[in-house]
């Protein structure tokens, strides 16, 4: 508010318009995420013969998958202006949940799925209570639920076990008719769900929490409601997220959520949300987590040691983070002189 | 057009038996041990602007939040076209037809202007999702009707110009066909405010209530046949603005006209006083051109409205703002000061205004608190000496008249009195020769203030020279030899000796100094 720059009458100029494509597509994060995306499918094809074979996508596909769908939910609080460490305990309970307490056959994934989205948003809810409306930082509480989750998965098994049906271990982690991977369908549903939200009151009331909760407020968003929200559907996605990963691993796993915790929030800032809130989006998060996934193989198929990975992996992420930066300020600048 | 907006012909007058759209009486609001309103009554007639004036900290956003639905006051009634009116929300206040545009302005920076305008609820296309196009299409015509035709719905808020915000905001709040509208200095960014004029004597031909808030006395005397005068959160009299001059309203919102102005000054003219610190042509933030100069031994003060430049200024001495252009002299030699080290270098004591966020550390010990920026002189191989520490600390307790047996509290747990008092002792025990203390008498209590008035004149009186900001004139009055007034980031006056007057320095810095 502080910008006196700005007070030049804008009368005497022409209509100020929206910022034309291609400067919108410069500030916006996802953009360098796909660019990223495609140097390292050039490097991975030209360093693995069966590369771009259906079977070598389904796999990466399936391998990003959990991530993805985690960093989709992380995504709505961070767009709060929030953090939710939850994740990695929600992940290992639901992954254990789905172990233990998934059925046999389709009915009986349906059922582990729905008990991993009842965990997930009961955790959410718990999460978005507290923070919406007693105002408790989110950092500090999300840690705490995040260990109680942990404390949980433990009682309900305590070493690597559980029973997964070979329908979601075959059939959910196969190709759809032979030619499209379930992973890829689960992750266009969610980001088309996402799309749907992102339509609502909610959706627009989310961005404007995230900017200025203040302002919202003032604006009549239901600034508390609104974050409830997130936190719920987030854990939704975390829930969804344990459950693909039981069909993947096809075993519960106690702390198999643990790396979940960083890398969300890597695939977070890869994809371009920005973490002081009301900036980016889930398609970011999801292709980031995809980007960290290809890294990996990359990083393989280059022949790279794989005690290499976590260093590459942080450094793409300065990159992005660097290039967000200078897009952003070339963005900015054209608005100036606009 | 404008004749029309005459105080005499204004619809209110025509109307005086019919109910009242607002109707405030008594109403009190403090926020634990601050009173923010302590009495505050007035009405407004249909179709009346009303205009409420006060010095900064009179009570006036106070108000606003009771009638925004912010805050709930603590007693005192509100009726509403005779309704009792007592909003929870600011939603609620909505509904019941009082709609505001805030001084802060409420408008979301990454949202376009359509999807601000439409807030909360978007408009809806098929299978009830936000529609884009509807919510611009419609944002567009109300764009159009309220003159804005050259702001596109699509952009977003973020790169519009200030006063295109401001218009937007006024906009906003009066497309809800309000039956009262609350400006809170609506034409603070805007240069040509007849827009406004021409929208307010459309609405209030239709009966709708208006309360004007505003520093520019003479808008307020062009829109408003009345105006309620607010000091110390109390409303002190309803005047029929016609009546009355413009010094008779300075002298409501001050107070006892003649105040003793200022006890133990020496009278001794300091204009020649070896210059100690001084700016000249400073710009750089809010700043525009600013030239003003502390001699040895002074204490000069700045007055201002809020957000007029002041804050910059001092963060400028402070190192945490950067100048675009000017100089700044200490001792009479230029310096550089590029961040608050250069500063305390240079021999700057900055006492910022938010205590708790920019100036102590809560969770430490007071003691600590005051020897931290000097550390390093009270340590011997990089190990703090406790013994020299504790002498050091001691003296300057004496010296800002603080009890010992504060010293080992921590600083949180004190009263925001002690907690300015240490922090004045450290910066006093750094080696500072020049004072720059922004509102450092802010929420504490009277005997605290004389305290840091004694410690501020014998800093002075020893050789060093402060520059002050106070929002309490009356203090500015009573403690400095010479007040500048800085009006839109440039000086609109200097005042010393006779002519260091509340009224006059209520009239500067309102822009009416010339």
């Amino acid at each position: 508010m502080n910008h006196p720059a700005s007070t030049s009458m804008s009368t005497s100029s022409a209509q100020l318009r929206p910022q034309p494509w291609y400067r919108r597509m410069l500030s916006d994060g996802t953009t360098i995420i796909v660019a990223i995306l495609a140097v390292l499918t050039v490097i991975f094809a030209a360093t693995q013969a069966d590369a771009l074979s259906g079977s070598v996508l389904n796999d990466i596909l399936n391998n990003s998958l959990p991530l993805a769908l985690a960093a989709a939910g992380g995504t709505l609080v961070v767009l709060t202006r929030g953090f939710d460490l939850s994740v990695a305990g929600v992940v290992s309970l639901t992954n254990v949940l789905v172990a233990v307490y998934g059925g046999d056959g389709p009915w009986g994934a349906l059922q582990g799925a729905a008990i991993a989205i009842a965990a997930g948003a009961a955790v959410g809810a718990i999460n978005g209570y507290l923070v919406a409306y007693w105002n408790l930082q989110s950092i500090a509480l999300t840690l705490a639920s995040m260990i109680v989750c942990s404390g949980v998965t433990l009682l309900i098994l305590d070493a690597p076990g559980g029973n997964v049906s070979d329908f979601m271990t075959y059939t959910l982690t196969d190709r759809i008719g032979g030619v499209v991977p379930a992973a890829l369908v689960i992750a266009v549903v969610a980001y088309a769900l996402w799309r749907i939200l992102r339509r609502t009151d909610w959706g627009v009331g989310l961005y404007a929490t995230g900017a200025d909760e203040a302002a919202a407020t003032l604006a009549g968003v239901p600034v508390k409601r609104v974050k409830l929200i997130s936190y719920v559907l987030a854990g939704v996605c975390y829930g969804l997220a344990g459950f693909m990963l039981t069909a993947q691993t096809s075993t519960g796993t106690p702390n198999a959520g643990d790396p979940f915790l960083l890398l969300v929030f890597a695939a977070i800032a890869l994809g371009g949300t920005s973490f002081a809130g009301g900036r980016g989006g889930v398609a970011g998060s999801m292709l980031g987590a995809l980007t960290l996934t290809l890294l990996q193989k990359v990083l393989f198929s280059t022949g790279v040691s794989s005690f290499y990975t976590g260093i590459f992996q942080g450094v793409v992420m300065i990159a992005a983070v660097v290039v967000a930066v200078v897009f952003a300020r070339i963005g900015s600048r054209g608005e100036a002189l606009a | 057009m404008a004749d029309a907006l005459a105080p005499s012909s204004a619809p209110a007058s025509s109307r005086a038996g019919a109910t009242k759209i607002l109707d405030m009486s008594g109403i009190a609001k403090s926020y634990g041990a601050t009173v923010a309103v302590r009495r505050v009554s007035f009405d407004i007639e249909p179709g009346e602007i009303h205009a409420l004036l006060g010095e900064n900290g009179a009570g006036k956003s106070t108000v606003v939040k009771v009638l925004s639905g912010i805050v709930a006051p603590d007693t005192g009634t509100l009726t509403l076209d005779g309704q009792p009116y007592a909003p929870a929300t600011p939603m609620a206040a909505r509904a019941a037809g009082v709609s505001t545009a805030f001084q802060e302005l409420s408008l979301l920076p990454n949202l376009s202007v359509a999807e601000n305008l439409m807030l909360p609820r978007q408009a809806k296309g098929a299978a009830g999702l936000v529609s884009v196009s509807q919510s611009r299409e419609r944002a567009a015509a109300m764009l159009a009707e309220y003159g804005l035709g050259h702001i596109h719905p699509g952009v977003q808020v973020h790169a519009l110009s200030l006063a295109d915000k401001q218009r937007i905001e006024i906009m906003r709040a009066v497309a809800r066909k309000p039956r009262l509208l609350v400006l809170d200095e609506p034409t603070a960014a805007l240069s040509d405010p007849q827009w406004l004029f021409d929208i307010l004597e459309r609405i209030t031909a239709a009966g709708t209530g208006v309360l004007y808030i505003s520093h520019r006395l003479s808008e307020v005397r062009r829109l408003c046949r009345r105006g309620t005068v607010l000091r110390n959160g109390e409303s002190i009299e309803t005047v029929s603005l016609a009546g009355v001059e413009d010094a008779q309203i300075f002298k409501l919102m001050v107070g006892s006209a003649a105040r003793d102005s200022h006890a133990a000054r020496s009278s001794a003219p300091k204009d020649t006083a070896p210059e100690a610190l001084a700016v000249t042509k400073l710009a750089g933030g809010t700043v525009q051109d600013i030239s003003l100069r502390v001699g040895k031994g002074e204490i000069v003060g700045v007055a201002a409205l809020e957000g007029q430049g002041q804050r910059d200024l001092f963060r400028m001495l402070a190192g945490l703002t950067h100048a675009s252009a000017g100089e700044i002299r200490i001792d009479g030699k230029p310096v550089r000061l590029s961040n608050p080290a250069d500063a305390a270098k240079a021999g700057i004591g900055f006492v910022p205004e938010e205590r708790k966020t920019e100036g102590i550390f809560l969770g430490l010990q007071t003691d600590t608190n005051m020897t931290l920026p000097l550390l390093g002189k009270l340590s011997r191989f990089g190990v703090i000496d406790r013994t020299r520490e504790t002498a050091a600390v001691l003296e300057e307790a004496g010296r800002v008249d603080m009890a010992s047996r504060y010293l080992k509290l921590r600083i949180g747990a004190l009263s925001g009195g002690n907690q300015q008092k240490a922090l004045i002792g450290r910066v006093l025990m750094s080696g500072a020769r020049h004072l720059v203390l922004f509102d450092p008498t802010r929420g504490v209590d009277v005997g605290t203030k004389a305290v840091i008035y004694d410690v501020i004149r014998q800093f002075v009186a020893q050789g060093g020279s402060a520059l002050v900001y106070s929002t309490e004139l009356a203090e500015l009055i009573h403690l400095v030899d010479r007040c500048v007034v800085v009006y839109r980031g440039k000086v609109a006056g200097v005042a010393a000796g006779d002519d260091l007057t509340e009224p006059r320095l209520v009239a500067l810095a309102a822009g009416h100094g010339a």
